[in-house]
């Protein structure tokens, strides 16, 4: 059975804010313009499922450059220097930074999954029974990002994603 | 002077490529690890054991908490300084870290300052390291 979540689109922000300060942009000088669209495109999306007390999932999807970008910037390499592998490590653990902080917001007893990578679009693992509830869509210089939280609408548990 | 070695225990390899940056700035020896047993099984096979351990919580095989709980019940091993790195921020995980025997708390997103800064705390940051 899921409450009532409330994590919304300022705390998702705020932790996007973070991600950003800490990994993808430490100088400050390349933030996360938001767009506001959610129906922007993706090429490659990471994901963290939460089951207990709310269930759903976070994504995280982008671009293939800003993921390359991101991979870069995490691991200190050149873009050039970015592998498939370095890119696919990069995603799930940016999915796993943001659901670990929405999992705390959440009421106890909560489980976080390990993340889940497809370097494929987001729409093409929509998950079943699900509702986007909050997002925050932007251009990371110039390439789409968005991280979104999607609740599952049964109290069917995780199936797997 | 033997450098201070750590061990950097995360299931993700960017993660772990971010600490070892951080711990190799400061002079350490880092050590890698992909999960707690396998952490185990390499500090079994050590023959100075590696003054501090950078230990995520979500991990298969072995979680970071069952590390810590295994780690402290071994007297070879109790010199080990244990810091937790990881997305668990709830209030009762971090009390259940820490009275396992943690000796600090990490939560991610983190920046390298920060980092930093927690590891001046615990004494394990050599006078004039880049902060």
């Amino acid at each position: 059975m899921s409450v009532e979540v409330e994590v919304d689109e300022n705390d998702l922000a705020e932790m996007v804010e973070q991600v950003w300060e800490s990994y993808l942009d430490p100088e400050g000088v390349s933030p996360l313009i938001p767009t506001y669209d959610e129906n922007q495109p993706s090429e490659v999306h990471s994901s963290v499922s939460i089951t207990g007390s709310w269930s759903g999932h976070i994504v995280y999807a982008s671009s293939r450059a800003a993921a390359q970008r991101a991979a870069a910037a995490f691991l200190a390499m050149e873009q050039d220097e970015v592998s498939e592998e370095d890119i696919s490590d990069t995603l799930g653990e940016l999915a796993n930074i943001v659901g670990g902080n929405v999992k705390a917001m959440l009421p106890p007893g909560s489980h976080l999954s390990l993340p889940q990578v497809s370097l494929a679009p987001e729409t093409s693992a929509r998950f079943p029974n699900t509702q986007r509830i909050s997002g925050v869509y932007g251009l990371w210089e110039g390439e789409p990002v968005s991280i979104s939280m999607w609740q599952s609408s049964t109290d069917t548990k995780e199936e797997g994603a | 002077m033997t450098p201070m070695r750590a061990m950097v225990i995360d299931d993700s390899r960017a993660m772990r490529m971010i600490l070892k940056r951080i711990v190799t700035k400061l002079s350490f020896e880092a050590v890698e690890a992909g999960d707690g047993k396998e952490a185990l099984d390499l500090l079994a096979d050590m023959t100075e054991v590696p003054e501090l351990a950078l230990i995520d919580w979500n991990m298969p095989n072995m979680n970071g908490l069952e590390f810590v709980v295994k780690v402290r019940a071994d007297p070879r091993l109790r010199e080990m300084t244990l810091v937790m790195v990881t997305t668990e921020s709830e209030q009762s995980q971090i009390v259940r870290a820490l009275a396992a025997g943690a000796h600090e708390y990490v939560i991610k997103p983190f920046t390298e300052g920060a980092m930093i800064e927690k590891l001046a705390l615990l004494g394990l940051v050599p006078t004039g390291a880049n902060s």
